[in-house]
């Protein structure tokens, strides 16, 4: 979700190729599994929620509406589309594309090596999380490449804003920022922090999976060729 | 200053043809020789002459002396010798690299006078012969050589053993044609094929090409092969190197007796010396030569995953064929055919590729423009290759504005150009960020790809649909743009097709554009399918038809609840059908029927008791319910759907829900759920214990 430039104080960059996370980057594969195949984080999954966009200033939240758009667990690549629904100074809702990193130990780790966040940053926002504090410790000692995530029942990822869908880039927003996110297997609820370092900390992202009117959940799916 | 008029006069094709029956063999020589260096290299004489009947005309000239017996021939003179020589050559010149001229030469019953002349006593005629019959063996028309047949194989060895160049090369022509089976690669390789083919490749430069050819076809997709051609020549090295006193060599040949990882880590690159005088023909100075040693690697390499594995010689391998892409000829148009044998499916080499320009050496060949037919369907592949996995190739592809030339490319006067631009096309929209932009979805491509649906070419109709299939997965609303264009209508036709490949691509097209459809769309793909159609298509007899068919109405009745009601449509037919077909289906199948049923089980009461219906249709006569079978699944995808369908009939807060799970209960069904609670899949592990929360809520006694 985009979060405001004034926010920001230097940056105003928006997403470029060199920012975008590396679908392949595997480095290797032995020894190591995917990430539980969870059906709640598939392809044309919605979730909804609102993303606390607080500041010293004021409260605010502003609603957050969240789609799968594409997913490929072998190379830890998860991708979508985020809504944001009452942005003050936008007419329309904000529609912004992003890529997300499945952290697997074996495309990516805990650690993010990129878009200024340090291992201490890393460690910080993955705090948070009450679900990490079992892997805390090994984290420290190589981020996680060791671990064996493959029956815990959440998912980390970082997402990262790509590029807005429906608005032009002087909209007055940025997505320079990424979320940390931690995806709930059980019932599909997914926490996450915004991090930019030009922005208010710890922005939190809370989202539930949505049945959209339905007594039940229901599951679509595209495959390409 | 002017001189006398000295040139030798050019006779037309007819008044050549009128020479050819002349008694005079000196004026019958003439003219063979004059057609013979009128057609050479000029495909328009080879046809003029040939509409002329130039080819029965010579073959006619040259079968009273094939049948001769030889002793008559070995008498034979000068110009009658000079005459079969010129006869052959022409039949060979109208065959070099043109099928026309193969079929006429075939048709007119000269290829069995070609064989026999290969055992006349005149070496001349012998060569002639066989430089002939080497052209006909580069067309695929040629006869398949059955060489498995004992006799046949000792005229090949004798053929491969020969002294002539043009008969050692007209045997591995044959060989290159005609090996295709293992058994056949087995039987030249037990013949003792190799170990002569492997000589040759020291030889002229055509015998080294005609040998890295046949190797090549020896080797395909044959590491027993393989390894015995290593092994072969390790031997070899090891035994010329063997001297009294060196025992070490003798203990390592007790280390790799009867051991296959110690001979394989042996034999790697650089030991095997067959190998390696194939690496070193990479480095010859002729393109050709290069080429077909790569080509001849890359197949070992495919073949056999013990040989030729190191970064260095793959990114050897993609360095060559790159520079290859450059020569202005023959082998600059198969270099990408023999690159996309190297990288297809092969992430690793496709990166090494990405990494060494790959892309915008391709894409730069396609902006010159006016490019040779097989040289722009060999780049289309090439570039195909390259972005089937790797997003990076994608969005350097995208960035170098060449779609406009792929475009063009379909609508191509050759159908294999087409396919190939469609085929590229289906790679590069992989590319989920740019479908999501909706950046594929522009008329001019829409329109020549909807076009591609009437293409006559069944492969090129096929390619069409697969690039559809992905560019309507467009997550914008743009998904009109394609509807306009009346691509619906052509993809429901499509479905209707006798030929099940075309049918199941159209039904996934059609699939993948229902997934997030809007009401309106929806709506008017329903209208063109029919549910009486898509009931047959469910119950097609091609399995992969039916799942693409459950699969489409999976999306179709996802989105707004009302969608469910089209299931119901024209009496239920096509729930119906679904009941009946997921009695006796394949994992696939029955994942997409679940799925589908779980869907139409989320909407509301009048639904759920639908797909109770279903679920116990059978277990009503006493027989256990399908739901059973694919709960006990050794696929664990197939029992996660199952059990969404479960817990969607027995969602809470639903006023049915106790009665369904009294029912569920009664039909074994919940016990089969409460076995599964410590399941292998994460998956199915928290769906089922979402049911037995579910069913607690009415009493611990009930679950």
């Amino acid at each position: 979700m985009p979060v405001r430039v004034e926010e920001t104080s230097s940056s105003s960059s928006t997403s470029s190729s060199s920012s975008a996370p590396s679908q392949l980057s595997g480095e290797n594969s032995s020894g190591h599994t995917s990430p539980p195949v969870c059906t709640l984080l598939t392809v044309g999954q919605a979730f909804s929620g609102t993303q606390n966009v607080s500041s010293l200033q004021k409260d605010e939240a502003w609603r957050v509406n969240v789609r799968i758009q594409g997913c490929d667990l072998d190379h830890g690549y998860l991708c979508g589309t985020m809504e944001a629904l009452n942005v003050p100074m936008a007419d329309t809702p904000v529609v912004t594309f992003w890529e997300g990193e499945i952290v697997d130990g074996k495309n990516y780790t805990f650690f993010t090596g990129k878009w200024e966040a340090s291992s201490e940053d890393d460690t910080r926002h993955w705090t948070q999380f009450p679900s990490f504090q079992p892997f805390l410790e090994q984290v420290k000692v190589d981020g996680g490449k060791s671990l064996d995530l493959i029956n815990y029942p959440y998912i980390f990822m970082r997402w990262k804003e790509q590029y807005f869908v429906n608005v032009g880039t002087d909209c007055g927003l940025t997505i320079a920022g990424f979320y940390y996110v931690c995806f709930s297997c059980t019932d599909g609820s997914i926490n996450g922090f915004y991090y930019d370092p030009n922005s208010s900390p710890f922005q939190k992202l809370e989202l539930k999976s949505t049945n959209e009117g339905r007594s039940g959940f229901s599951f679509s799916s595209y495959e390409l060729q | 200053m002017p001189t006398a008029n000295t040139t030798i006069p050019i006779h037309g094709p007819v008044d050549l043809l009128t020479r050819l029956d002349s008694p005079d063999p000196e004026t019958k020589l003439k003219a063979l020789r004059e057609i013979k260096n009128q057609i050479i290299g000029n495909r328009t004489k080879k046809l003029s002459f040939l509409k002329l009947g130039a080819v029965p005309a010579v073959a006619s000239i040259l079968s009273p002396y094939a049948t001769e017996a030889d002793s008559q021939l070995a008498d034979s003179d000068v110009s009658t010798s000079n005459i079969i020589v010129q006869s052959a050559a022409v039949l060979g010149s109208f065959a070099c690299g043109f099928d026309a001229g193969v079929r006429a030469v075939l048709d007119a019953g000269s290829f069995p006078h070609l064989i026999r002349l290969l055992f006349n006593p005149d070496e001349k005629v012998v060569d002639a012969s066989a430089r002939s019959l080497r052209m006909i063996y580069q067309s695929k028309l040629a006869p398949k050589y059955e060489f498995v047949q004992e006799k046949n194989m000792e005229f090949l060895i004798s053929l491969i053993n020969s002294e002539c160049e043009n008969v050692t090369g007209l045997g591995a022509s044959i060989i290159t044609h005609s090996c295709e089976t293992s058994a056949e690669q087995r039987a030249l390789c037990d013949a003792g094929v190799l170990k002569k083919l492997i000589s040759l490749l020291e030889g002229s430069l055509s015998q080294k090409n005609a040998t890295l050819e046949s190797l090549a076809a020896v080797f395909k997709n044959n590491p027993e092969v393989i390894s015995k051609f290593v092994g072969l020549e390790n031997e070899r090295a090891v035994e010329g190197s063997l001297s009294p006193r060196d025992s070490s060599l003798e203990s390592l040949g007790t280390v790799l007796k009867n051991n296959p990882e110690s001979v394989s880590k042996f034999v790697g690159p650089e030991s095997g010396s067959a190998l390696s005088s194939i690496i070193e023909l990479t480095k010859d100075r002729y393109a050709r030569t290069r080429l077909l040693a790569c080509m001849c690697l890359i197949v070992i390499r495919n073949a056999s995953p013990n040989y030729l594995q190191d970064v260095g010689i793959k990114a050897k391998l993609v360095y060559l064929l790159l520079e290859l892409l450059d020569d202005p000829g023959q082998v600059g148009d198969e270099a990408p055919f023999v690159f996309s044998s190297l990288v297809a499916g092969k992430e690793d080499l496709q990166k090494l590729a990405f990494e060494d320009n790959a892309v915008n050496k391709f894409c730069n060949q396609l902006q010159k423009g006016q490019l040779h037919p097989k040289r722009l369907q060999g780049i289309l592949l090439a570039l195909a290759d390259l972005c089937s996995k790797l997003e990076g190739c994608r969005l350097t592809f995208l960035s170098l504005k060449v779609l406009n030339q792929v475009i063009d490319a379909l609508t191509h006067d050759c159908a294999d150009v087409r396919t190939s631009a469609c085929i590229c096309l289906r790679s590069v929209t992989r590319s989920i960020k740019n479908l999501c932009a909706g950046y594929f979805m522009n008329e001019m491509l829409v329109i020549s790809l909807i076009r591609l649906l009437d293409d006559p070419s069944v492969s090129a109709q096929v390619a069409a649909l697969g690039a559809i299939s992905n560019i309507v997965v467009d997550f914008t609303t743009r998904k009109s743009t394609f509807i306009q264009c009346g691509g619906i209508k052509q993809l429901v036709q499509l479905t209707k097709s006798m030929d099940s490949t075309v049918r199941f691509n159209a039904l996934w097209a059609l699939k993948n554009m229902m997934f997030l459809a809007d009401d309106r769309c929806k709506e008017g793909i329903f209208l063109e399918l029919t549910g009486s159609l898509l009931a047959s298509l469910i119950c097609d007899p091609e399995p992969c038809v039916q799942e693409q068919a459950l699969a489409l109405v999976r999306n179709l009745v996802d989105g707004c609840i009302k969608s469910i009601e089209y299931v119901f449509a024209e009496d239920g037919i096509l729930l119906d059908a679904v009941g009946r077909q997921l009695h006796n289906v394949s994992d696939e199948v029955g994942i997409q029927g679940m799925y589908l049923l779980g869907n139409v089980a989320s909407g509301n009461e009048f639904h759920k008791e639908a797909v109770m219906q279903q679920l116990l249709a059978q277990a009503d006569n006493g027989a256990q319910s399908f739901v059973i079978k694919f709960l006990q699944s050794s696929d664990s995808r197939l029992r996660t759907a199952a059990v969404w369908v479960i817990v969607n009939l027995t969602f809470p807060s639903c006023p049915g829900a106790f009665g369904r799970l009294v029912q569920l209960k009664n039909a074994g069904i919940i016990s089969q759920i409460r076995n599964m609670v410590n399941d292998s899949c994460l998956d199915v592990k928290l769906r089922v214990r979402t049911v037995i929360t579910q069913s607690m809520t009415f009493g611990d006694g009930l679950a």
